[in-house]
């Protein structure tokens, strides 16, 4: 039943109508020290849709998606060159509020990682530190997010009880719903996936299809069959032709474009396999 | 080639085997002997501890005062009483320090500073606890004019400092970075994260790592000697309750529990050991067993602690 919805999409582009851009990267480049990690990126995250970056291992793509929450400047030595347009006002700029930039951009991350604190707690960590201290606030924040994240009736009942004692999926649908309680606007998944059995993937992409009706979602993955069952659109990033281990987006089109009709020579060995 | 070398195996193959089992055998006694003989001077000490400590054992040893030699009865109250006063005293000057500076530490441990500290935390543990002493005597006792027992938490706290500086570093060390960025993700400052992250995750080692040094501290003598020097009458209840009668305020009575000589453990069964009296002498190894089960058993609390922290952190 659930699969259905998920080939439908690809199936029916036309399902993809709305264009309004959320996120726009206007020549990010990035860099840690002197080495350029990222070249002159230039690529559109649509409201409301899924976002795929795929590409081999070590081409920038966390890097890339670091970038939009500021999560990057927690590695000594980054920095971001370019702009990159989140509703039209630029944010990689030293004046950007970086909590407010995280608040509206939550991040969920390749390995659970639930805080050794009750389910609850662990949701209602994001909305304490903006301030929300009300019991009925907090209860039902806590309740909408959990419920969001397609959890709610796994944990209903033991709300109290350590974050840690939940299984690895149950764990990362947990770390979605708390990304999700701080009303963010665009989501970021680094693989979040890949440290889960196929099962739990099943429902973490389930959950994403879910999710994309309310926000904006982009998502790094490792797996290209994931990227083209999930995403709307995807973004193919490589290493840089001159060898420099600089990675740049090389296409970014409609998810099933890249998948049948790719334009450039490194997607299409890509896509099929034939990539060495 | 290949059947040569298959010939020349199945030629060695029994004197290889007999080699290899015995290698194993051998290095394997050698072991499991040596184990033995490391483990002999532990079990040595505590059971000699015992049976020469163990006849003067009884209740009023640990409720009663000293009574004058010749006299029936009597006990190291004192002792057990200043002990925990200095233990106390010595964490709370140790460890708000102790823990902050190591929590600067494993955040920037490539600055000036947090090398400076990591450098400076291995001399301080390899300074002489007698060095200790002399140091407190002459930054307070000297300028007081009394021995004390503030004087005397001081230097435990000097014992307790790099202690607590080294296992809690290492406990935050072991916090997984990923829960770091998972708070910072959500917009939290990095303060915030450290505080209701990162701290209640690394809480149970750094308690470990308190009670350690605290039962490392109780166990000195020499930092003591300048210090607290040794008190036979230090009695807290009757500290309190005179201080209760007289209508003194808490700080007043907190006053005189810390600014007077205080006696501990080791300190007694130091002064005990020293006295030509077979009485004091049976009673230091009363007072030896009494602070080695005082030590086991803060080492016991804190694994039991930590391991019920841990199920129920696991859930």
């Amino acid at each position: 039943m659930e699969t259905k919805i998920l080939t439908q999409d690809i199936a029916n582009p036309d399902v993809v109508s709305t264009r309004a851009i959320k996120l726009e990267c206007k020549n990010v480049s990035a860099f840690y020290g002197k080495f350029r990690a990222l070249t002159e990126i230039n690529m559109e995250v649509y409201t409301n849709q899924i976002t795929a970056i795929i590409g081999p291992s070590g081409c920038g793509k966390s890097t890339l998606l670091r970038s939009f929450n500021h999560m990057i400047d927690l590695t000594p030595n980054a920095r971001v060159e370019g702009q990159i347009l989140f509703d039209g006002i630029n944010i990689n700029t030293k004046q950007a509020d970086v909590v407010d930039v995280r608040r509206r951009i939550g991040m969920v991350f390749q390995r659970p990682n639930p805080f050794p604190k009750s389910i609850y707690d662990n949701v209602a960590y994001g909305p304490r530190l903006y301030g929300i201290r009300g019991k009925n606030d907090l209860d039902m924040l806590v309740e909408k997010s959990i419920r969001q994240a397609a959890l709610w009736d796994e944990v209903k009942d033991k709300l109290h009880q350590s974050g840690l004692s939940l299984s690895g999926g149950q764990q990362q649908r947990l770390c979605i719903a708390r990304a999700l309680a701080v009303q963010p606007e665009v989501i970021l998944m680094d693989e979040p996936a890949s440290a889960l059995d196929p099962i739990s993937t099943l429902r973490i992409e389930e959950l994403m299809q879910e999710l994309k009706k309310n926000y904006t979602i982009i998502i790094v993955t490792h797996n290209m069959q994931q990227a083209a069952r999930v995403s709307n659109y995807t973004a193919m990033m490589m290493l840089e032709k001159d060898g420099s281990r600089s990675g740049t987006v090389v296409e970014f089109a409609e998810t099933k474009k890249i998948f049948t009709n790719p334009k450039d020579k490194r997607t299409e060995d890509y896509v099929t396999g034939r990539f060495g | 080639m290949t059947t040569q070398f298959q010939e020349l195996i199945a030629k060695n193959q029994v004197r290889l085997a007999m080699r290899r089992k015995f290698t194993n055998g051998f290095m394997l006694s050698v072991t499991g002997f040596l184990t033995i003989l490391a483990l002999i001077p532990l079990f040595w000490i505590i059971g000699y501890v015992f049976y020469k400590g163990f006849a003067y054992l009884n209740l009023s040893f640990f409720t009663q005062l000293p009574r004058p030699l010749g006299m029936e009865g009597g006990g190291v109250l004192h002792a057990i009483e200043g002990t925990i006063v200095l233990s106390l005293l010595g964490a709370i000057f140790a460890i708000p320090p102790g823990v902050f500076a190591a929590f600067y530490a494993s955040r920037y441990p490539n600055t000036p500073i947090g090398i400076t500290l990591r450098f400076s935390t291995d001399v301080l543990s390899g300074v002489p606890s007698i060095v200790i002493g002399l140091f407190v005597y002459a930054i307070m006792v000297k300028p007081m004019g009394h021995y004390s027992g503030l004087a005397g938490g001081v230097a435990m706290a000097l014992v307790m400092l790099p202690i607590i500086i080294r296992t809690t570093e290492e406990m935050l060390k072991l916090v997984p970075g990923a829960l770091r960025e998972g708070s910072l993700a959500l917009g939290a400052a990095e303060w915030k994260t450290s505080l209701s992250v990162i701290f209640p995750s690394a809480l149970s080692g750094i308690i470990t790592g308190f009670l350690l040094a605290i039962s490392r501290a109780a166990g000195e003598t020499a930092p003591l000697l300048f210090t607290a020097l040794g008190n036979e009458r230090y009695d807290l209840k009757t500290i309190v309750t005179s201080g209760i009668a007289q209508h003194q305020s808490i700080f007043m009575i907190f006053g005189r529990i810390v600014n007077q000589p205080v006696d501990s453990l080791p300190l007694t069964l130091w002064k005990y050991a020293q006295q030509p009296y077979p009485e004091r002498i049976q009673q230091s190894w009363t007072v030896a067993l009494v602070l080695m089960i005082v030590i086991l058993m803060i080492n016991i609390a804190a694994r039991v602690w930590v391991e019920s922290r841990k199920r129920r952190l696991q859930g």
